[in-house]
């Protein structure tokens, strides 16, 4: 009953000599979750990129429940119910909180849903400055959805709701982002790194959130370094090492993996760990 | 300057640091002795690279002291602390991609101004990476991973520093010349140059460091000597284990 | 009729020229990713220390020129010292908004010293022509391709062979690296702007004995097309821009020699609208990249907009309403009224440059299509003033939307060059499309403003109507800005990745605010043709582009309210003062320098 929900097939995109994605396969089930992990500039956020739409493959194939997303824009994508986060925190700094996750909502406003040229934009135009009534309620609706989503991080950003995002702490920025992704009800959720910079504390927090968001049924790709956190979370996990995948498996399995230990700690370590043992 | 013993060359004392409002060092403090090694280890996003920005002058911590040879660096521009005798190996070489091999471990010599000592160093690097020989014409840019390698470190001995400091210098590269890197790094070294680099991969990093300190989300978590970290397990835990291993 | 070695010769000639000026503008751009907008003013101050050098001091053509250069170099270093050094900290917007300010403040101080009026530059060379081939050369030709020769060879032994040369290609391609070399990067840019100046200086000074003839509207003229040669041959790519010089170069003398003069620049746009499009890295970058990641917000300045009541607002309303009734002179009404067009102008680029942050430099243009399809709607057409004018503002909206579009895809910097190049082929085409604009004679007898039949020409009727008009356009805008729409447009500014992960389309928002923004610019455009009964390819020129980026930044970006305080303060303060109208644009570029470095902000704040 598994339905895969999506699926990169040979992915691989090159930079100048670097191969920064080599040819990584990788199927995803709704519902599930999959952390990738693997040492820095491993490929991991390249391939969120190439998944997104925000930058294109120069080979393979993605699919998104069983279409095919292969360079489409990013626009186009976010439409499709696939939302991100971004490793550096890329909120709108002069935005208030709640208009940072009302934005996440965008793709869901009926006043940009005609897509024909020129006619299209121009009724939203006019729909955004007539306001009729069913403009208000929808918008009043979604202050109101922003706010349930809010509340999910307890008293952490609902105080700060009508702050600048550039005024929040970084901890509170990855939370804006996070809240501004589900605002676009997404049917694939990638997270970079959700919990960079974040204390002890934080992180587990951060670590109870996407538990419920997974226990809910949202599919989701996680990158991220808290080792205890992706194994906690994840129903699978991919090494990447050098833009190729090394390892893949449950979270067990791939930790006791030398060639994983190999790629984060070196050879010499890991034999004399191994002997150890 | 408590902290740091007589012989330190550079210590880093206290020092916290912030981006923003996000702290990136929690009273970090760091010693290189003269004449060694010292590896700072740590995973991503543990504040290594920061560290490294923090010595340079690239970065300035909000609190705490940076020294070298007994006077504090901070308040010094970049220039400054490089004519102190601090040369860098940056993460990712960071050569000049467009000029000449010739010209990147040239540009080392910025600082300096013996013209004839300086072409007599230039010998000396192709004694000591002969494979740049060859390629001294070539755009930096054109190299291998292994060969830029070896020209960033040339670069950084051209300024005849007492310190060098390594951000990440094996990273990327294939197993062959991480080798060789590694034992270049001892080679500099037993001439008298100190060394702080960070590193990801323990356990080449363990395999020449005097020193090892072990970072983490911007604390430092395990200290101690090179050969008493390589048999501890808590290293293994501090990379896969999370944040319960110290 | 000349021959085509004759044009050749031309273009390779004028190309040299650029050359010089472009060459500075890669240095600069290569070291501090700078456009740098003041280039074309120190071309202009090198021009006239050539003119009092040779026509006052009659020093002999070596001497002008090492003179030149080294006035030159001296106004680029405080330049980099003084104006721009201070912002190495500052947000990307600030330094650009600065050279701005420097540029106008060079080229007023330059025509308060030596007024507006042309001047001969007599070349001090003989007057002949030698014959080659089927065509001709002078000395000053041969002197010329050998300034531009020496200096290119002079650069590269310098860039190649001194320690500082070899800072600099270091900085260009790392920065970072470079200072950990050990590589003093204020020291780098201070000789970086020394050089460019130098070079930009003889630069001017060749070509005003080339034409014999100087005037300061050579100054936007020679930062726009070492613009042009720079961005065609790659963006601090330094052999490029001496390419790209040579090819603009050749590309205006081959089209003035089929198409003739009037057309010379408007090739030259041309060739950086279609290579800013297809090619936005000019034609030698490399294979596409790592795409690039722009820290968010970092371009305009964080700030907290002040918040006014609305009861001081509709206070404040209400007083300008009544003020005719009240006992004020003419003279206030009269300068109110230029307050409130310029404040509709401010609305309308506070929107696109603020809101959406696309700092366009050629906003007078969408005066232009609005005034001239106003006038020519009332005038050909008989259709009633007021009508007219709404016409300006749907043509403005339309027509410009259009023209701007190919920017869409550009950042930054870029963005302002696309603008300002855009800018002048509006005027270019006003220019050369005489058939329905009336060409260099420009429009007379527009009717005057009316509505309903009635005409407004008491200045009591005409401060109402505008008044009216500018207070609907700020309602309409403050109402856009509290929409879903003032929300997407202000994500696009802070962060255009983030906001197209999240379904924004550039393409559509940026159409949309220049739409809005257009209507409002057109609508002034409009009203202002029917004042003034006459109106040229000149009435709307740069300098109100800038005059009104000016008050934006007052303002503070994107605030609508600002808008209207800052067109307020800029219009009526030198009133107040009675500062003499000369003096008046050499102290907007003085507020506009002040404002970044002291309130980029501006006075109610970014919202």
């Amino acid at each position: 009953m598994s339905t895969t929900m999506l699926s990169l097939h040979a992915l691989t995109r090159r930079f100048g000599g670097l191969t920064a994605v080599d040819a990584i396969d990788l199927d995803l089930a709704k519902g599930e979750l999959i952390s990738i992990i693997g040492p820095n500039g491993a490929g991991k956020t390249t391939l969120f990129n190439l998944v997104t739409g925000l930058d294109r493959p120069d080979a393979g194939t993605v699919r998104f429940e069983g279409l095919d997303i292969t360079g489409l824009s990013p626009e186009r994508l976010a439409a499709e119910g696939i939302a991100r986060t971004f490793q550096l925190g890329r909120v709108f700094g002069n935005l208030s909180v709640m208009d940072n996750v009302l934005i996440g909502a965008h793709t869901r406003l009926r006043a940009v849903k005609p897509a024909v040229p020129v006619i299209g934009p121009l009724l939203e135009l006019g729909l955004a400055l007539l306001r009729p009534a069913s403009v208000k309620a929808e918008e009043e609706r979604l202050r109101e959805e922003v706010k349930v989503i809010l509340a999910r991080f307890g008293e952490r950003l609902l105080p700060r709701i009508d702050q600048p995002a550039y005024s929040l702490s970084y901890a509170n920025r990855r939370r804006v982002e996070i809240a501004r992704a589900l605002a676009l009800r997404p049917r694939l959720l990638l997270l970079d790194e959700p919990t960079a910079g974040m204390n002890p504390t934080e992180t587990t927090e951060m670590q109870g959130l996407v538990a419920e968001l997974k226990a809910e049924g949202l599919t989701i790709l996680l990158i991220e370094h808290k080792l205890e956190m992706v194994m906690r979370l994840s129903d699978r996990v991919i090494v990447m090492d050098e833009g190729k995948k090394i390892a893949e498996g449950p979270g067990e399995a791939v930790r006791g993996d030398p060639k994983v230990i190999e790629a984060y700690l070196g050879h010499g370590l890991t034999t004399k760990q191994e002997s150890a043992a | 300057m408590t902290n740091s013993p007589p012989d330190a060359l550079l210590a880093l004392t206290n020092v916290n640091t912030f981006y923003g409002q996000a702290q990136v060092h929690f009273d970090l403090s760091i010693s290189v002795p003269r004449g060694h090694i010292v590896c700072l280890l740590g995973g991503n996003a543990s504040g290594k690279s920061t560290t490294m920005k923090i010595i340079l002058g690239l970065v300035k911590p909000r609190s705490g002291d940076v020294t070298f040879d007994g006077a504090s660096l901070l308040g010094l521009t970049t220039p400054q602390i490089v004519r102190r005798g601090i040369a860098s190996v940056p993460e990712a070489r960071r050569l000049f991609a467009d000029m000449t091999v010739r010209e990147n471990i040239l540009m080392g010599a910025f600082v300096r101004d013996d013209r004839e000592a300086i072409a007599q160093d230039l010998d000396k690097m192709l004694t000591l990476f002969p494979k740049l020989g060859q390629r001294l014409s070539q755009r930096a840019g054109s190299l291998s991973g292994g060969e830029q390698q070896m020209v960033a470190m040339a670069r950084a001995l051209m300024s005849r520093p007492r310190m060098i400091v390594m951000d990440e210098p094996t990273m990327g590269l294939s197993p062959l010349y991480v080798d060789r890197v590694l034992e270049l790094i001892r080679t500099i070294n037993r001439e008298g140059v100190s060394v702080f680099m960070v590193e990801q991969n323990a356990s080449l990093a363990l395999e020449i460091a005097h020193e090892a300190y072990v970072l983490q989300t911007g604390k430092i978590v395990l200290s101690g000597s090179a050969r008493a970290l390589k048999d501890d397990p808590r290293i293994r835990d501090a990379y896969l284990g999370g944040s319960e291993a110290a | 009729m000349s021959s085509w070695l004759d044009y050749t010769i031309n273009g390779l000639i004028v190309g040299n020229v650029y050359a010089l000026v472009a060459v500075g503008l890669a240095l600069i751009f290569g070291v501090s990713r700078l456009i740098n907008f003041a280039q074309g003013s120190i071309y202009l101050v090198g021009a006239y220390i050539g003119w009092v050098a040779v026509v006052q001091l009659h020093t002999p053509l070596p001497l002008t020129i090492i003179v030149v250069a080294v006035a030159a170099a001296l106004v680029g270093l405080i330049i980099e010292r003084f104006g721009l050094r201070p912002l190495q900290n500052s947000v990307r917007i600030a330094p650009l908004l600065a050279t701005i300010g420097i540029s106008f403040v060079l080229d007023q101080l330059v025509m308060l010293t030596f007024s507006p009026n042309p001047r001969a530059l007599p070349s001090q060379l003989p007057d002949v022509r030698f014959q080659i081939g089927g065509g001709t050369i002078g000395p000053l030709d041969l002197l010329i391709a050998g300034v531009g020769i020496t200096s290119a060879l002079l650069l590269f032994v310098f860039l190649r062979y001194s320690k500082l040369g070899w800072a600099i290609r270091a900085t260009a391609q790392d920065r970072d690296a470079a200072m950990q070399m050990g590589v003093d990067v204020n020291r780098v840019n201070q000789a970086v702007f020394g050089i460019a100046a130098a070079l930009g200086g003889v630069s001017g000074l060749l070509v005003g004995m080339y034409y014999n003839q100087i005037d300061t509207a050579m100054s936007l003229q020679a930062t726009l097309k070492g613009v042009v040669a720079e961005v065609v041959g790659g963006a601090g790519n330094v052999p490029g821009a001496v390419i790209g010089s040579l090819l603009l170069g050749l590309v205006e003398s081959y089209g003035v020699a089929v198409f003739g003069t009037s057309y010379r620049n408007l090739f030259a746009f041309l060739l950086l609208v279609v290579v800013l499009v297809l090619r936005p890295n000019g034609l030698f970058a490399s294979a596409r990249q790592a795409p690039p990641e722009p820290l968010t917000g970092t371009f305009i300045a964080p700030s907290r907009p002040v918040r006014i009541p609305r009861w001081a607002l509709l206070v404040a309303t209400g007083i300008f309403a009544i003020l005719p009734l009240l006992p004020v002179s003419f003279y206030v009404l009269q300068t109110l009224i230029n307050a409130w067009l310029l404040g509709m102008l401010a609305l309308s680029l506070t929107l696109v440059a603020g809101t959406i942050g696309q700092v366009s430099l050629g906003h007078a243009a969408l005066l232009a299509i609005g005034a001239y399809t106003s006038a020519l709607l009332s005038l050909t057409f008989a259709v009633p003033v007021g009508l007219a004018i709404i016409g300006g503002g749907l043509m403005s909206a339309a027509l410009g939307t259009a023209l701007i579009s190919p920017s869409f895809r550009l950042r930054g910097h870029y963005v302002s060059i696309a603008t300002l190049a855009i800018g002048e082929i509006v005027s270019l085409v006003i220019l050369n499309w005489e058939s329905v604009t009336r060409g260099p004679i420009g429009i007379s007898g527009i009717p005057p403003l009316s509505l309903a039949g009635y005409e407004l020409v008491s200045p009591i009727s005409i401060y109402c109507f505008s008044f009216i008009v500018m207070v609907v356009l700020a309602l309409l805008q403050g109402r856009l800005l509290g929409s879903h729409l003032g929300r997407s447009f202000r994500a696009i500014r802070d962060d255009d990745i983030a906001a197209r992960a999240y379904g924004l389309s550039l393409n559509r928002y940026k159409s949309l605010a220049f739409i809005f923004g257009g209507f409002a610019a057109g609508v002034s455009g409009g009203i202002a043709a029917h004042l003034y009964s006459y109106i040229n390819h000149e009435t709307f020129n740069t300098q109100q582009s800038i005059l009104a980026l000016t008050v934006v930044i007052l303002g503070g970006l994107g605030n609508v309210v600002g808008a209207i305080v800052g067109a307020v303060a800029l219009v009526g303060l030198p009133e107040v003062f009675r500062i003499a109208a000369e003096y008046r644009i050499l102290i907007y570029g003085i507020v506009l320098l002040l404002l970044v470095r002291f309130r980029p902000q501006g006075l109610l704040g970014t919202m």
